[in-house]
Order: structure tokens, then C-alpha cells, then sequence
């Protein structure tokens, strides 16, 4: 049976063929393209594929080939280029944050007691962006790309126990939200 | 609702351009270029001259499949082409206006003053698309027991580009042993 190379298989043989590294390209791109778009919207993430990329084919020498999968490593390369995209991705955030409100605006009056879906989002978008950046990205990386905590902990290179640590008190803060009063705590943190 | 499913509520896919991939991957693969080409360039290098250089470039992409190396274009102030270079396997060839260096396109002087040979993976394949692309076939398709590296049969054609430099296509198809290597009869 023919089995394709894993790819620590691609990126140990890219060392000595650099084209190879093509391959991981090809397998990961789309999944990182949208991972960015997500984050920061189509135009900036097509601006930043490449760029993400090419500092993995930089780097490919510091990738553990202990790890079959490539794609935690690309996560926590794109993790740190969206740093420097802080403003774009709280612009998005926001707008996000109206789109929900009004798609969902007619069910949530329907129910008794819970907070209104206009009210709701916008400070679900206010408590993402208030969170520390390393808290913000652990739940993002979980609940948008759909992350293990493993993965969380090989993209952000932490310990596990520190993922899972993050991502209860990101947990924490958003929950204060949906408690009376919580919007005035996200706005005075 | 949970504070993980209120986030994701936020989760929103972007539109992209179909060619969205592609840049990303020129951007990719010209960092991979940087890094393999002053390691691994050829120490021979052809330069051919042509009367238009930037009719010759995309002839010898579309007929022979060689590519341009882009970082390696040089361009006059008219914006016409003063040099480029392009790959074929591990193969590079210059390209640039007949007249500099003293040289001169077989379509102003009138004659083939040499012949370049370049190996390929399927010759027959190539040979369609040569023609399709318009390439003149000086010599059709042939199989030889004997080749100009030692020990190995081939088979080849020989085509004219647009001004008339002569392309010689190997495919190597097997290992001759010496013993049964015998002289060529003078090819064409």
C-alpha cells in the first residue's frame, strides 16, 4: 500500500530539498487562509498566507518531527502574525458582532429572561477583545478553528495544563457577562 | 448558552479571490527559489540572443514549458525586456536583445551557429505541446541506441524556436551497456 508522507516526513526531507516544502502548502493552505479570514477579513489575510508560509519554510528547521501534523505549528506562526493586526481584527470582531445580533434578534426576544441578542453580541465582542491576548487566542483557536486543547498547547507552545488553564478564565470572564451588570465589569476591565 | 458556543456565534468565514492561493504560493515559492538557486545553479549557462526578447520569453514557456525566474528579470527604462533567465529542471538559460555581448539571432545572421540540448521527462509529450505552440520541427521523433552520455539510449526530436535557434529534446530510455555500445552512423 501506498501511504503519502506525513508532514515531519515533508518538512525533515525539505531540509535537503527545500522544494518539497511546496507540499505542505498544498495540504494547509485553505485551512490557514480561512483561519486568517476569520481573524482579520479576505484582503489582509490573502496578504498574509504567503507571508505565513514563507517564515515556516524559514523556520522548518525548529519544527518538532515528533508531531505528524504541520498544522498547530502554521496556527501559532499565523497566531503571531496577527499581532500585528490587532485593530483589524476587533474592526471584525465588531462587525460580527452586529451580523449576529441582527440574524438573531427575533429568537432571542422570544424567550423570557435572556438578554437580548442586541445587546448581547456586541458585548460578547467587547469581553473577546478585552480578554489578555493570550487568553483571547487559546478560545479562539478552540471555539473558531476548532482546536484540541493538544493542538491549543502545540500552536501556542505552552503545556497543556496551561491551555486548559486559559481557556477556564477566559471561560470565567465571558460568563460575567451574562450576568447583570456584567457589561459595565468588561468595560471597566 | 455557553460562553465557548457564545464566541463561536461570532465565528464569521471570509469571502476570498479564487487566486487567493496562488500568491500565496508565488510568495512560498520564491522564498524556496532564494535559497536553492545560489546552492544549486548550474555553473554553465547559456545566454541566446533574440531580435525580440519578450516574444521569445513567452514562446519558451509556452512550447518548452521552461519558466521565467522572476527576480531575475532585468528591464530597460522603455520598460522592454534587457535580460531574463529561465529554469527547466536544473537548467537555466539567459535570454536578452541580439547585439550585446556580440551576439546575433539566427533570424538576422542567417544560420544556427550551435544547438542546445535539454533533457525531459517524456519526449513524446513534449513534442505535442512544441507543436501545438507552434514550434517549426526541424527533426521528427527518433529513438537512438546510442546518446551523447555515455551508456544510455534516447530518443529525440530537434525543433526551431521563433527565430530560428535549434532545441535538441532528449528523453533518456535506458541504460546501454558498454559492451554493446557501438559508434553512431553520424547523426543529422
Amino acid at each position: 500500500m501506498v501511504t503519502s508522507p506525513s508532514d515531519a516526513e515533508v518538512i525533515g526531507r525539505s531540509l535537503d530539498e527545500p522544494e518539497a516544502f511546496g507540499l505542505i502548502y498544498d495540504r494547509h493552505a485553505t485551512t490557514v487562509l480561512r483561519f486568517l479570514g476569520r481573524r482579520v477579513g479576505a484582503e489582509v489575510a490573502e496578504g498574509l498566507v504567503g507571508e505565513l508560509f514563507r517564515i515556516a519554510f524559514e523556520r522548518r528547521k525548529t519544527f518538532d518531527a515528533s508531531r505528524v501534523s504541520a498544522l498547530p505549528w502554521l496556527y501559532g506562526i499565523g497566531s503571531n502574525l496577527l499581532m500585528k493586526h490587532r485593530r483589524g481584527e476587533a474592526r471584525r470582531l465588531r462587525a460580527s458582532a452586529r451580523m449576529a445580533a441582527a440574524g438573531e434578534a427575533p429568537v432571542r426576544r422570544a424567550s423570557a429572561g435572556a438578554l437580548d441578542a442586541r445587546l448581547l453580541f456586541p458585548r460578547v465582542a467587547d469581553a473577546i477583545e478585552a480578554l489578555p491576548d493570550g487568553e483571547r487566542e487559546a478560545l479562539l483557536l478552540f471555539a473558531w478553528e476548532d482546536l484540541s486543547y493538544q493542538s491549543v498547547a502545540e500552536a501556542l507552545e505552552l503545556p497543556i495544563g496551561t491551555v486548559r488553564s486559559r481557556l477556564n478564565r477566559a471561560r470565567a470572564h465571558l460568563r460575567e457577562l451574562l450576568e447583570p451588570g456584567g457589561e459595565s465589569r468588561v468595560r471597566a476591565r | 448558552m455557553k460562553p465557548v458556543d457564545l464566541a463561536r456565534k461570532l465565528r464569521r468565514e471570509a469571502a476570498f479571490e479564487p487566486a487567493a492561493l496562488d500568491r500565496g504560493k508565488a510568495v512560498l515559492m520564491a522564498a524556496i527559489r532564494q535559497e536553492v538557486e545560489p546552492t544549486r545553479g548550474p555553473t554553465i549557462v547559456p545566454q541566446i540572443p533574440y531580435e525580440d526578447v519578450s516574444a521569445a520569453l513567452s514562446f519558451l514557456e509556452r512550447a518548452f514549458g521552461f519558466r521565467e525566474i522572476p527576480t531575475a528579470r532585468l528591464v530597460r527604462a522603455d520598460g522592454g525586456i534587457d535580460h531574463a533567465m529561465l529554469a527547466f529542471g536544473a537548467g537555466v538559460i539567459g535570454i536578452g536583445p541580439e547585439g550585446h555581448h556580440g551576439t546575433i539571432s539566427p533570424k538576422s545572421g542567417g544560420i544556427e551557429s550551435q544547438y542546445i540540448s535539454v533533457y525531459v521527462d517524456d519526449v513524446d509529450a513534449h513534442y505535442q505541446r512544441a507543436v501545438a505552440a507552434g514550434a517549426r520541427i526541424a527533426n521528427g521523433l527518433r529513438d537512438y541506441a546510442w546518446g551523447d552520455r555515455p551508456y544510455e539510449a534516447h530518443r529525440t526530436y530537434e525543433a526551431l524556436d521563433l527565430e530560428g535557434h535549434r532545441w535538441r529534446f532528449h528523453q533518456l530510455m535506458r541504460e546501454v551497456p558498454q559492451s554493446a555500445r557501438r559508434a553512431g552512423p553520424g547523426e543529422d
